[in-house]
């Protein structure tokens, strides 16, 4: 404390950790807060063709297509700790190769101060919904389910599933028409 | 050149443990009040912006060397009479 230079580290010391025990405190302030929320979600057209899965084995495989509406209301999980939300529309299904699919069809950025009602209707997927072979077709349970990881400031990255899913049937028929 | 160097630089041993006591508590105090406001309107940037006001005022108020770190100068001896000095030691010997 003798000369500036030692007077401004140590108040720059001081300041820095000062700063990481309130983000720490931001952090436990935050820890205990219940993310989940409800979700309501439906399909509205779904198809499924066969098409040489090119990404892969060039064999072909079954591919999902659908639209969905979406409704749900995230603005009550930002707080003071989280920066974004990232959501994901998973695609969920037993096939006798597999004993859990996970198929990821939609997703979606949402920044605070964003707008976080959403109300879609009748959107498409983004992503291909490939089947590792010939499981799609006629499958008379397959669940959509919505989750969000949570971006904070500090602190955990937890993915919340949504309360609220939806269970949809694929056609017995395979469609060869462009969709 | 003579104007510069006639500048006081120190601060005396109270000054300095007067310092580091100000700056403590000004930070401090900035970070209660941060962390409470950044809570009420949910926006943790409101805390560190307001933690960074208070490192700024605590850099003003202790960093640099005001007279007020200066009121309690050490009492050194007078210097003894150099002259002298010498004489006395060749009279011993």
């Amino acid at each position: 404390m003798y000369s500036i230079l030692t007077r401004g580290n140590a108040i720059l010391t001081y300041t820095l950790s000062v700063l990481a025990c309130l983000t720490f405190l931001c952090f436990l302030s935050t820890l205990t807060v219940d993310y989940r929320t409800a979700a309501q979600m439906n399909t509205v057209k779904v198809v499924v063709k066969n098409v040489p899965d090119y990404g892969a084995s060039r064999e072909k495989n079954d591919l999902g297509y659908l639209t969905f509406d979406l409704k749900t209301d995230l603005s009550s999980l930002f707080n003071w700790n989280v920066k974004q939300l990232f959501l994901y529309l998973t695609a969920e299904y037993i096939t006798p190769s597999n004993e859990l699919n996970q198929v990821v069809l939609w997703d979606k950025i949402i920044l605070r101060g964003e707008n976080a009602l959403l109300d879609f209707k009748n959107m498409n997927i983004k992503y291909y919904f490939w089947d590792d072979g010939n499981g799609l077709k006629g499958h008379n349970n397959v669940t959509l389910t919505l989750s969000w990881n949570i971006i904070p400031n500090a602190g955990l990255l937890p993915n919340i599933p949504a309360i609220g899913q939806h269970s949809f049937k694929f056609p017995i028929e395979y469609t060869q028409t462009r969709v | 050149m003579e104007f510069f160097k006639s500048i006081p630089t120190h601060i005396d041993y109270v000054g300095q443990a007067k310092a580091e006591k100000l700056y403590r508590a000004i930070i401090t105090l900035f970070s209660i009040v941060g962390f409470v406001w950044g809570y009420i309107v949910q926006q943790f940037s409101q805390s560190v912006y307001i933690l960074g006001a208070g490192f700024i005022l605590a850099a003003v108020l202790t960093v640099p060397p005001w007279p007020m770190y200066r009121r309690n100068p050490l009492n050194w001896q007078n210097p003894r009479n150099t002259e002298e000095k010498p004489a006395g030691k060749k009279g011993k010997k």
